[in-house]
């Protein structure tokens, strides 16, 4: 064959492939407007509107625990939902993280005792249904457990426990004074923190980090609060109901409970994993540099095992999330539940449960922004 | 168990984009097939291309969207079949359309999917405790039809309480079903009352009925007929728990059909107004063949007996002698009433006829 001779295009290897990928494009792309096109085509024969003006409807129903009248329009029932969705799931981040944490350590630990109950722990409730767990966490904790509101668990009057919820004191006040109290007391710890180290470096002398910082936060905080306006509330039963402090109406506790047991366990396992993970001989140099366990965990083996730990532990926090749909389960408000109620009430279907699809995929991007932008700030630096 | 109505609903939504073709395509396959087949019934009898009743009489079966745990109205009974009120109205039109009252296939509905099942094609008629409002007329792709119970919205409490009105409630918590006008209903009147109220909507009544024991709420809503029959399920029920006196919404309780499709809507109607034009007549199941030789042309006509020679189509796409099956088969009003209703505790009422002072008004078969 002549070398000089232009290969045909349709053996042209280079081509193929284009033209490969062109067309499987184009039939992904008909079959997509194939569906699209009978959804409208069929909605419209039906008479199912499609279009997003039920967004700006009135909801037609209340939502549990919440100020939400039922004339207000159905996005404001939403905003409502997102912000019921983000209180479980934030509380949750939190509390799964720490309890994640302790767990898988105790997995690790070298106590029979503490390792059998975290293992024992760990593969029963990675095992069940979350689904399970939520319904259980109601119906069986919450509304076997806690007692009815006329014979109220009532610890002096902090930790009032009924079938009403879980209420404790809370900080009474403008939201804004209690964010610049936070933010000013983080501030002042953050202060005090590095002048201390500073001393401790020049003086040679002992910095004492952790009381120093934490009498100066106490100190910022109480300060600023007492300006703010900011006060505590301790909850108190009047009639039917439980009034101030903050009640965690029965459904969002079951809900919590439910998502952080879960999650905690599946946390444990990575923190496990990461912390095994971490060359041995780490940790044996550490002992030789007679680091006691806490010295050893927390400069040598946690740096190490969380930058394994953070790519596993972002999927926990978005699964997490999307768990919190299963609210609906036990009449939490959360987002689906909104949707969900909004669709029995009024709203059409497939665009109700568009939109609650969008507004999922962006608080699952923010987390995964997040996340990434964390893996970044731990990742080795490359030499 | 609470999350599948969800997925079910959501997959219905795909499901209906996924069937669009098909059942596009297809409603008017069978609506070709069926004007071939028996052309010259078809050419002479359907005016609009009503698709429902097509395939209804193609399929020798009507599928029809009900519960199976409302007592009174829709139970699953332990040998599999269904009894109550508005199974009843179901088998009311198998026996109209198709001349057997057992030719019905019952679908258990939530209530969040309802819709969604009627529109999709997965029942051909929703009798399953629905409200008539005009949203859900507008929005939900449904027609609504005669309804077949005015019932209203009422609150249950332990007897032991001391709620004797809502006046008494306030600052309590109400549960109720979700999805439902229910929920709306409760927060309006109890604003209305200018008291306060804390609702709590579940996805099923086992749910609430957990929560309402265990004193998670105080109240119960919902609508009088529903929590009479629920009542009926608690140990002790007409002794421990008792329903406000005053109801504090209209529920007008009706069959729907999907919208566009005034044919099938017709045959519906006019199944249910048979087995209350029957009771009119002083017509029951068992007097029904007596009532064939009546001296009284309407009621001769009503049951499709030759007058003079002619029996009366009135052009409904249903058979000549459909009211005559409704009532052997199924009963009049009154009975389907007595059998199912009258159990739970509740009189007559509005659900009486016009004569009487209630709401039952069957238009004139002629």
């Amino acid at each position: 064959m002549n070398s000089s001779e232009k290969t045909p295009f349709w053996r042209n290897v280079a081509v193929l492939r284009w033209a490969f990928q062109l067309a499987i494009v184009a039939v992904v792309g008909v079959i997509i407007a194939i569906l699209v096109n009978n959804l409208l085509v069929n909605s419209s024969s039906q008479g199912i509107p499609l279009g997003f003006g039920f967004l700006s409807q009135p909801a037609s129903f209340p939502i549990t625990a919440n100020d939400f009248r039922d004339t207000q329009p159905v996005w404001q029932a939403m905003y409502e939902g997102v912000l019921n969705t983000l209180r479980v799931v934030l509380v949750g981040f939190v509390l799964a993280t720490v309890f994640g944490v302790l767990i898988g350590l105790g997995r690790l630990s070298g106590n029979w005792l503490i390792r059998t109950i975290s293992t024992v722990y760990i593969e029963i409730v990675r095992n069940v249904p979350l689904l399970l767990i939520v319904i259980f966490a109601y119906l069986g904790l919450v509304l076997e457990v806690f007692p009815r509101i006329e014979d109220s668990w009532d610890l002096a009057g902090t930790i009032i426990v009924n079938g009403r919820g879980f209420s404790i004191p809370w900080i009474t006040g403008p939201f804004v004074g209690l964010l610049a109290a936070v933010v000013l007391s983080i501030a002042a710890g953050l202060a005090v923190r590095r002048w201390r180290l500073r001393v401790a470096e020049s003086k040679d002398e002992s910095a004492y980090v952790v009381p120093w910082m934490a009498a100066a936060m106490v100190a910022v905080l109480f300060w600023v609060g007492f300006f703010a306006g900011l006060g505590f509330s301790s909850p108190s039963i009047d009639g039917r109901n439980v009034v101030g402090g903050m009640t965690m109406q029965p459904e969002y506790f079951a809900l919590l409970f439910a998502l952080v047991t879960y999650t905690a366990s599946h946390i444990a396992e990575i923190v496990r994993g990461s912390v095994q993970s971490v060359a041995k001989g780490q940790v044996e140099a550490s002992q030789a540099m007679a680091l006691n366990g806490w010295q050893r965990m927390r400069y040598v083996i946690f740096p190490q095992a969380l930058r394994v730990a953070i790519p596993p532990l972002g999927n926990q926090y978005l699964n997490l999330m999307k768990n919190s749909s299963l609210g609906f389960a036990v009449s939490y408000f959360e987002l689906t539940k909104v949707v969900t109620t909004s669709v029995g009430t009024r709203s059409p279907a497939v665009p109700a449960f568009l939109v609650l699809m969008i507004i999922y995929l962006i608080m699952s991007l923010t987390i995964s922004a997040l996340v990434n932008i964390a893996n970044r700030k731990m990742e080795v630096v490359g030499r | 168990m609470g999350r599948s109505p969800k997925l079910l609903a959501l997959g219905a939504a795909f499901a209906l984009a996924l069937s669009a073709c098909a059942s596009g395509g297809s409603s008017a396959a069978d609506s070709d097939s069926g004007s071939d087949e028996e052309n010259n019934n078809s050419e002479s009898t359907s005016t609009s291309g009503g698709s429902v009743l097509a395939d209804v009489i193609a399929n020798d079966v009507v599928t029809c969207g009900t519960r199976d745990a409302l007592p009174g109205f829709a139970v699953l009974q332990a040998d599999g079949t269904h009894e109550g009120f508005d199974n009843d109205f179901c088998r009311a039109i198998a026996a109209a359309v198709l001349g057997d009252a057992e030719k019905v296939e019952f679908k258990d509905l939530e209530t969040d999917d309802r819709f969604t099942a009627l529109q999709s094609g997965e029942v051909d008629v929703l009798v399953r405790n629905t409200t008539w409002t005009a949203s859900r007329d507008g929005s939900e792709g449904a027609t609504f039809l005669a309804p077949n119970f005015y019932d209203g919205q009422g609150m249950m409490v332990a007897v032991e309480s001391n709620f004797n009105s809502l006046e008494d409630m306030d600052g309590t918590t109400v549960c109720v079903a979700s999805g439902t006008t229910t929920e709306g209903n409760v927060s309006s009147e109890f604003e209305r009352l200018g008291l306060t109220v804390d609702v709590l909507s579940f996805e099923n009544t086992d749910l609430i009925q957990e929560a309402f024991q265990a004193g998670r709420c105080d109240g119960w809503s919902s609508d009088v007929s529903q929590l009479a029959g629920l009542r009926t399920s608690f140990l002790n029920g007409e002794d421990s728990l008792k329903i406000l006196p005053g109801v504090f919404s209209k529920e007008p309780l009706a069959p729907a059909v999907r919208d566009g499709d005034s044919e099938w809507a017709q045959v519906v109607n006019w199944a249910v107004f048979a087995t209350i034009q029957a009771e009119e007549f002083g017509i029951d199941s068992s007097n029904v063949d007596g009532m064939l030789e009546s001296d009284n042309p309407l009621i001769q006509t009503f049951l499709g007996v030759e007058v003079d020679g002619t029996a009366l189509d009135p052009g409904l796409g249903l058979p000549v002698d459909a009211n005559y099956q409704v009532v052997k088969q199924v009963g009049n009003y009154g009975e389907i009433y007595e059998q199912h209703i009258k159990p739970l505790g509740l009189e007559r009422g509005q659900n009486s006829q016009w004569q009487d002072g209630g709401l039952l008004y069957a238009p004139p078969y002629r």
